[in-house]
């Protein structure tokens, strides 16, 4: 069975795509650090049945505590896994430092810009064609509390690909 | 005018000089890179952590970190 792993910073709502993805009931609450330890659950794709792993929180690769530490942990162990990069859109920047990283390390990345209504709300605008087009992943809108872009990222699953950071860097326009 | 970090004041807003390079990774994530503009939230008592806003996101750090980064103060 393919494995998933919901990687995205503290407090962006992984915990809550959990439960929206498997039908699972974790505790979610509004701080940092709620997901220590890893949990584990299944989904129903819409042609084959993933597991899905709720990763602890993180800022980056580099792990500065315990949480973090498991988090880095999990990453490493599952090589092959499909990664869906949760992302505060309100706090896109920190996000995608993260992403980035994940993007690096080789793994089929889908973005998930979830949080998009506090997004609005705060008067951030993303233009997605464009964060897909330089990152050639698939980045979907998401808020996990209400479910909306839940069928977009499970669909946009098989589409998931392993992306150069080299290319991601020349179509930004940065020569390294 | 340049200080440390756990030097502002606050509402006070400057932008990021410079970082100690062992520190440069860690603070990265966290959105804390050099030229970014910061601004000070809160600074807890008894040597706690400092609150900063860094693109409209807020960030803690402890002051034993803020003190290894160079911030160039706007007047």
């Amino acid at each position: 069975m393919k494995k998933i792993l919901l990687m995205g910073n503290p407090n962006v709502g992984k915990s809550v795509f959990f439960n929206r993805l498997t039908g699972a009931n974790v505790i979610e609450s509004n701080y940092p650090g709620t997901t220590v330890d890893y949990t584990k659950g299944y989904m129903k794709g819409d042609s084959e049945d993933f597991e899905i792993i709720d990763v602890p929180g993180t800022f980056s690769l580099e792990a500065k505590d315990k949480a973090e530490e498991v988090a880095v942990k999990m990453l490493e162990e599952e090589k092959g896994a499909l990664i869906i990069c949760v992302i505060d859109a309100s706090k896109i920047e920190r996000g995608l430092y993260l992403c980035l990283e994940i993007i690096e390390k080789g793994y089929s990345v889908v973005m998930a810009l979830n949080m998009w209504d506090v997004a609005e709300d705060k008067n951030v605008q993303i233009d997605i064609e464009k964060l897909k087009s330089i990152l050639n992943i698939p980045v979907v809108p998401t808020i996990a509390i209400s479910g909306k872009g839940f069928k977009e990222v499970v669909l946009s699953l098989k589409k998931a690909v392993s992306v150069e950071v080299k290319e991601i860097m020349e179509r930004v326009g940065e020569t390294k | 005018m340049e200080k440390k970090l756990s030097e502002m004041n606050y509402e006070e807003e400057g932008r990021v000089g410079s970082i100690e390079q062992d520190l440069k990774n860690k603070v990265a994530g966290m959105g804390i890179r050099v030229g970014k503009n910061l601004k000070m939230i809160t600074k807890h008592p008894l040597r706690g952590p400092i609150v900063v806003e860094v693109d409209g996101a807020h960030t803690s750090l402890a002051l034993s970190i803020a003190d290894r980064i160079i911030v160039e103060v706007k007047k």
